[in-house]
């Protein structure tokens, strides 16, 4: 096949990062993809993007990663990224409670804008802080169990749990594909198995639906 | 409490730190043997001297003459803004081509007012992106220090004379760059002068709810680009790039957020004598500039774009995944950084501004306004049809 000559990957899952200015997104993807924390990072103005290709259930996934800035009024363009994003990851900071509670009006915007089918992961982010804690773990896992999200408590700065969010998150997905992938292949059998180098489009009425997703 | 971490924080500025000609801090040692710069600096000062005096004539003392000369001589001006305003001059210079000399003159004491008497609702934000705004120049570096209050006090000040704006991110950058040439009250009121468009077209939409003035920009941009570099154009649709992706932040802070400062201030220059236009010319002289490079990037998988076009979209469908060789991440990431030589003032300027723009820009506008006058009209009329029935 000609066009496996440039993969280095089985999958690709876009990923969007999301939650108040100020929780630690950037660095949380800074760490997760160059392993690098700064204590001295600019804010971030609408958009960056970054990946990392890791193992995932014996398969090479490359996450692909959005980081958007949190200010409400930047939603008005961030929340084009939303769509086509299979996962994302809700920062709050444990030290802000303001940033928890803002998390369901995040929630809501991933149901207005992003896939329903979207898997959510939320990280109480800055856990090395614990003597500025406002947030109590418990109250996380509470809030994360009722909304049917999987819950971390996060360190960027001391590299906590950064790695095992995306591992789960990633996962996930691959889970949720696999098992989609068996389904439609038992539905119809004409459909050819993915192979390496393929798009695989799971679309349950079988025809793809193709526009852009960043288009504002 | 954690000592540790605050006094580590307070600690700099180190006096043993490197800093650049800006002040801010070098991330590399520069391993160019300082001999050759200095050889070089020495004939440059020669011409620099000269320049300064020209300009000095040009203005006039404290800017006396300034409106005069602008008027007798608008072409002369233009073509000496272009070359790049000398330095000991810039922050004179900024004040007097943006308007907002004539603004704190018809203003005495309204600064103080806003700064030490109201209270903004933006205050937490503020405070927040404060030290995230220019973290690598000595200035901005203390925590509390000068430079930070400054940017704080005149934020604030802005947030509350205009609580419609208020505060967005992207405006301490703007408001850094000015601080770091001029005086919190001359500051605060370049930044007046610039979003309520004392001279050139206001530029809040860039931050007013909506963000309506960087939708505007971004939808020019990309009818520009696509009409100037069709190939690119082309590239760029096909793996689903648009502007939005690279190009908010060029228009939101003007170039300040992440361009090599000694460029950012040339284009500044630029961009407060003749207006956003240049914002565009350069923005498109760039992509011009590494044309070369972004194609070959596309070339290589032009092949496995038909399947990419899955990439994004999950209407409808459950969910997709896409397993191919993505150029796409590679564009952006070119996108991003851009090589060295592209970052030369003296290169990449002239190449901007013989990219004509105004007339398509005037023409995109309405394009845009029409076509979102549209969209606004057919909701309007909706919501009035429900009303009615
Ligand atoms: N102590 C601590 N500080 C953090 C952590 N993550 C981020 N920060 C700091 O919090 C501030 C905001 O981080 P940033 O990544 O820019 O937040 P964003 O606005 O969500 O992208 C920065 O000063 C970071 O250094 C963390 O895990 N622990
Ligand atoms: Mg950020």
């Amino acid at each position: 096949m000609a066009n496996r000559v440039d993969h280095e990957y089985d999958y690709l899952f876009k990923i969007v990062l999301i939650g108040d200015s100020g929780v630690g997104k950037s660095n949380i993807l800074s760490r997760f993809t160059r392993n690098e924390f700064c204590l001295e990072s600019k804010s971030t103005i609408g958009v960056e993007f970054a990946t990392r290709t890791l193992q995932v259930e014996g398969k090479t996934v490359k996450a692909q990663i959005w980081d958007t800035a949190g200010q409400e009024r930047y939603r008005a363009i961030t929340s084009a990224y939303y769509r086509g994003a299979v996962g994302a990851l809700l920062v709050y900071d444990i030290t802000k409670s303001q940033t928890f509670d803002n998390v369901q009006r995040w929630l809501r915007e991933l149901r207005d804008h992003a896939d329903s089918n979207i898997v959510i992961m939320m990280a109480g982010n800055k856990s090395d802080l614990n003597h500025l804690r406002a947030v109590s773990e418990e109250d996380g896992h509470t809030f994360a169990e009722r909304e049917g999200l999987s819950f971390l408590e996060t360190s960027a700065l001391e590299a906590t749990n950064v790695e095992k969010a995306f591992q789960t998150i990633l996962a996930e997905i691959y889970n949720i594909i696999s098992k989609k992938a068996l389904a439609s292949q038992e539905a119809a059998a004409s459909t050819t198995i993915p192979g390496q180098g393929t798009t695989i489009n799971i679309d349950d009425s079988g025809n793809t639906n193709k526009r852009s997703c960043c288009s504002t | 409490m954690d000592k540790k971490r605050i006094d580590d924080s307070d600690s700099v500025p180190v006096p043993s730190q490197k800093l650049d000609r800006f002040g801010f801090v070098k991330q590399e040692l520069n391993n160019s043997p300082e001999g050759v710069s200095k050889t070089r600096l020495a004939s440059e000062y020669v011409r620099e001297e000269r320049r300064v005096r020209k300009w000095r004539k040009m203005i006039g003392v404290g800017g006396s003459d300034w409106k005069h000369y602008v008027r007798r001589k608008p072409h002369v001006v233009k073509r000496r803004i272009r070359k790049g305003i000398p330095d000991c001059l810039r922050g004179l210079v900024w004040q007097l081509i943006s308007g907002s000399r004539d603004l704190l003159l018809m203003n005495p004491g309204v600064y103080e007012q806003l700064v030490i008497y109201e209270t903004s609702a933006s205050e937490l934000d503020i405070i927040r992106d404060i030290s995230r705004t220019f973290p690598s120049h000595v200035f901005f570096q203390q925590r509390h220090g000068p430079g930070q209050r400054s940017l704080y006090n005149v934020l604030k000040a802005y947030s509350v004379y205009d609580r419609e704006v208020g505060y967005v991110q992207g405006m301490g950058f703007l408001a850094g760059i000015l601080l770091l040439y001029m005086s919190e009250e001359d500051a605060f009121w370049l930044l007046v002068a610039l979003l309520k468009g004392a001279v050139h077209a206001p530029m809040e939409g860039l931050y007013l709810v909506g963000l309506p003035l960087v939708q505007q920009y971004l939808f020019q941009f990309d009818q520009l680009m696509k009409e100037h570099l069709p190939k690119l154009g082309e590239h760029f649709t096909q793996q689903m790039i648009n502007p939005s992706m690279y190009a908010s932040q060029w228009f939101i802070t003007v170039f300040s957020y992440s361009f090599p400062f000694h460029l950012a201030l040339r284009i500044w220059d630029v961009f407060l004598y003749e207006g956003v236009k240049i914002v565009f010319k350069v923005g498109l002289a760039l992509l011009k500039y590494c044309l070369d490079d972004l194609v070959s990037f596309s070339k290589i998988s032009t092949l496995f774009l038909i399947r990419l076009s899955g990439l994004c979209c999950a209407y409808g469908c459950y969910m997709f995944v896409y397993q191919t060789s993505l150029p796409f991440e590679k564009l952006i990431h070119a996108l991003r950084n851009f090589p060295e030589d592209a970052m030369d003032p003296d290169k990449l300027l002239p190449m901007a501004y013989s990219i004509k723009v105004s007339k398509r820009l005037e023409e995109l506008r309405q394009e845009y306004e029409r076509k979102n006058g549209e969209v606004a009209q057919s909701a309007d009329s909706s919501v009035k049809q429900k009303l009615l029935r």
